[in-house]
């Protein structure tokens, strides 16, 4: 709890920083406080965990473990906002200070032991989200996506909390306890509205991960966004969303597996097929990228499909090795596109040549990405697949590979246009900040691929 | 009980009257009515604080902001074209499958109890104020990061940026 | 306040529920067919109030408080929901001069 107190006032702080001019500091105090954040949820790891505050919130090993991985990717976006900001305007306090709400909001996702504590969760991280797509007040794409991503959030917010109301209306409590002792208690009476209720809130919690066929803003939202904000939105706020999905299905539900399970496979395979096929088509590195977030929150659904003991630690891995090697991509991006002016595959064309560097770490996220062996994106598609062979789900686990196979496709492309496509251009020039997450996010991804026990012993 | 009857059929027509008129400042008056006949019903439910905050809330504070804006905007025209009419069959019917489902639902339900107050006090001001202050204390905390963040936000968003990009 | 609770007694729960079920599905059916940018949001707030109504009577039907608590968590979402979504809007408005969603080229539903 201290950290998310800690994260309120370093947001408050930031403004103030924003008030008086305090420009410089800004980067380096949010980055202390972050660091300090982690030290507070570190310190927790040992301690009993009880739910705290008449069961709102409840800091076990998933909370900590999906918290330090928010506050670390969030730390890594950090690094590459310098410079970033400043170009689309002066008020650059509140673009910091929003990312930390945002990210208090994603923290109390992954804790949440209470309905309520969900709902305020997902929204405190949606409603500063909603803002910091729309920070190009001038672009004229940047608008539109804020005012889809605002439309499609606040209409799924709608679904959610009908879903939570009739699960309300059926066992007369919000705290996950309670609920879960009601489907122990009734396990042959339950109230029809509990299914319902669950299937709307599948509806909803699908809606804000970007799963089919509720994805359809997804595509147009990363794209029009500023690209760090599609960095925080496409890793942050996703791995937030399914812990808070996995978290809610884990705790509760799993007794009416037999009901939600084929809607969800249906959900699934649909998000697969769509993310994967639609990205193959792709002209854009950013829109492509947008289409493989969906196919990969198609390989995280089978987490929840596979529901166990052991999905708990697959999606950790899995949203880890995900989001380290997006953050890379778009790092890249971002410095592609600040020398060339274009997000198109061609602007790739001769990197390598000029920047091994940048070449080479972007390779290796792409590799994780399409989950070839010794990198992290393996050790995380593995863990999952092996989840959902553990439950006989033959057919989707071939599914899931003719997928992958898609996504090998579409992740090569780039890597044939940095190494084998050759153009004229001058060398990108890349800054200490920048040089420092690309090395740390290839060098976490290949030592994860090598050693998978670094993150697979966390839960 | 025939109150409730009564007033459920007004918030109904009023609902359809809001989406389906035209001019949007018709559409907001309507809402206005709509919300009106929902304080009764919180009335009937003896939730006289929520009544009274549903009043103050949306039909002041957010009914206003958003006349608000389509008087700024300068939009109390019917110049709205309507989508398409396929795209119109497909939204209704999306919506009375929802119905549909839930009405389904509620058929299995066996026995369908009236409500009966088990403690008219539930929802007076110091009933809930010990709730909110002892059980739900964190949520109540928290929601003020939300309204901060919205403050921030709709303040970055609508001012108007001197400096050109 | 006797008449008006007696008023209540005898409705059942069910009806309650379909009422508001109704009253969503028109919020739904709001966004699905309107192209106005202000009118979708209000379509939300129906869909919002809705769900409010729902947890007083279940609040009043389970005689716990606990349900007309949470609605003042949606209220609170409800206002800072509309005030960033209207600085939207103002905000796209200065650069299209429309609230017409299909005004905005790409936005495909």
């Amino acid at each position: 709890m201290s950290a998310i107190i800690t994260l309120s006032l370093l947001a408050v702080l930031l403004l103030y920083l924003g008030l008086f001019k305090a420009k410089k500091a800004l980067l380096p105090v949010s980055l202390l406080g972050l660091l300090a954040a982690i030290v507070l949820y570190s310190i927790q790891w040992d301690t009993d965990a009880e739910p705290l505050y008449s069961g709102m919130v409840l800091f076990d090993h998933f909370a900590v473990a999906f918290s330090i991985l928010s506050l670390f990717i969030t730390g890594l976006v950090f690094l590459l906002s310098r410079d970033y900001f400043d170009s689309i305007s002066e008020h650059v306090a509140e673009y910091y200070a929003l990312i930390i709400f945002s990210l208090t909001g994603a923290l109390l996702v992954v804790s949440f032991h209470n309905l309520a504590m969900l709902f305020i969760g997902i929204e405190i991280m949606s409603v500063a989200l909603y803002i910091l797509v729309g920070i190009r007040k001038r672009d004229f794409s940047s608008n539109e996506a804020a005012l889809k991503y605002f439309l499609m959030g606040a209409f799924s917010t709608g679904f959610l909390l009908f879903g939570i109301t009739l699960i309300y209306g059926a066992t007369g409590s919000f705290d996950l306890t309670e609920i879960k002792n009601y489907l122990i208690a009734n396990p042959h009476s339950i109230s029809p509205l509990f299914y319902s209720g669950i299937l709307l809130l599948i509806i909803g919690l699908s809606f804000k991960v970007g799963a089919a066929p509720f994805h359809f803003w997804t595509p147009d939202v990363y794209e029009g966004a500023p690209i760090l904000i599609t960095t925080f939105m496409s890793t942050v706020v996703k791995t937030a969303a399914f812990a808070g999905f996995l978290r809610l299905f884990l705790t509760c539900f799993v007794p009416l597996q037999d009901f939600w399970a084929p809607v969800l496979l249906v959900i699934t395979v649909l998000t697969l097929f769509i993310g994967n096929i639609s990205a193959l088509a792709q002209q854009s590195f950013k829109r492509m990228l947008a289409y493989s977030s969906i196919s990969h929150a198609g390989y995280m659904l089978f987490g929840i499909l596979s529901i166990g003991a052991a999905s708990a630690g697959a999606i950790f891995v899995y949203s880890a090795a995900y989001s380290i090697a997006s953050v890379v991509a778009f790092a890249v991006l971002i410095l592609v596109k600040r020398s060339r002016g274009s997000e198109h595959f061609e602007a790739f064309n001769g990197l390598a040549a000029k920047n091994p560097y940048l070449a080479f770490t972007l390779s290796v996220a792409m590799l994780s990405l399409a989950g070839i062996p010794l990198t992290a994106g393996f050790v995380g598609k593995f863990m999952m697949f092996s989840g959902v062979l553990a439950n006989y789900h033959i057919v989707l686990l071939l599914l899931a590979v003719l997928n992958a196979a898609m996504g090998i496709y579409y992740y090569f492309r780039v890597i044939v246009a940095m190494y084998f496509r050759p153009a004229d251009r001058e060398e990108v020039t890349v800054n200490a900040n920048y040089k420092a997450v690309l090395f740390i996010g290839a060098l976490l991804t290949i030592a994860i691929g090598i050693f998978p026990s670094l993150l697979a012993g966390w839960l | 009980m025939s109150v409730f009857y009564f007033v459920a059929f007004l918030s109904i027509f009023f609902a359809l009257m809001t989406i389906f008129t035209k001019n949007a400042v018709h559409s907001v008056l309507y809402l206005v009515i709509t919300f009106f006949t929902f304080t009764i019903h919180y009335i009937l439910l003896n939730a006289q604080f929520l009544a009274v905050v549903n009043f103050i809330v949306y039909m002041g504070a957010i009914m206003v902001l958003f006349l608000f804006v389509l008087m700024l905007l300068n939009l109390n025209k019917d110049t709205e074209p309507l989508k398409s009419n396929l795209i119109k069959i497909i939204g209704v019917i999306a919506g009375l499958c929802l119905v549909v489902t839930i009405a389904g639902s509620l058929k299995l339900l066996e026995t369908s109890n009236p409500v009966v107050l088990k403690d008219p006090g539930i929802g007076l001001v110091s009933n809930l104020g010990k709730v909110l202050f002892s059980e739900f204390l964190l949520p109540f905390e928290i929601s003020s990061i939300l309204l901060l963040t919205a403050m921030v936000g709709a303040v970055l968003l609508a001012k108007n940026e001197t400096k050109k990009i | 306040m006797e008449t008006v609770v007696t008023n209540l007694q005898g409705v059942p729960i069910n009806h309650y529920i379909l009422f508001c079920s109704i009253i969503f599905a028109i919020g739904v059916i709001g966004v699905l067919i309107r192209r106005n940018v202000i009118v979708i949001m209000m379509s939300v707030e129906l869909m919002l109030n809705s769900v409010n109504l729902l947890l007083a009577a279940f609040s009043a039907y389970k005689g716990d408080a606990s349900g007309q608590v949470f609605v003042f968590f949606v209220m609170a979402l409800a206002a800072a929901e509309v005030a960033v979504g209207l600085a939207i809007i103002v905000m796209v408005y200065r650069n299209t001069r429309s609230v017409d969603i299909n005004a905005l080229s790409r936005l495909k539903w």
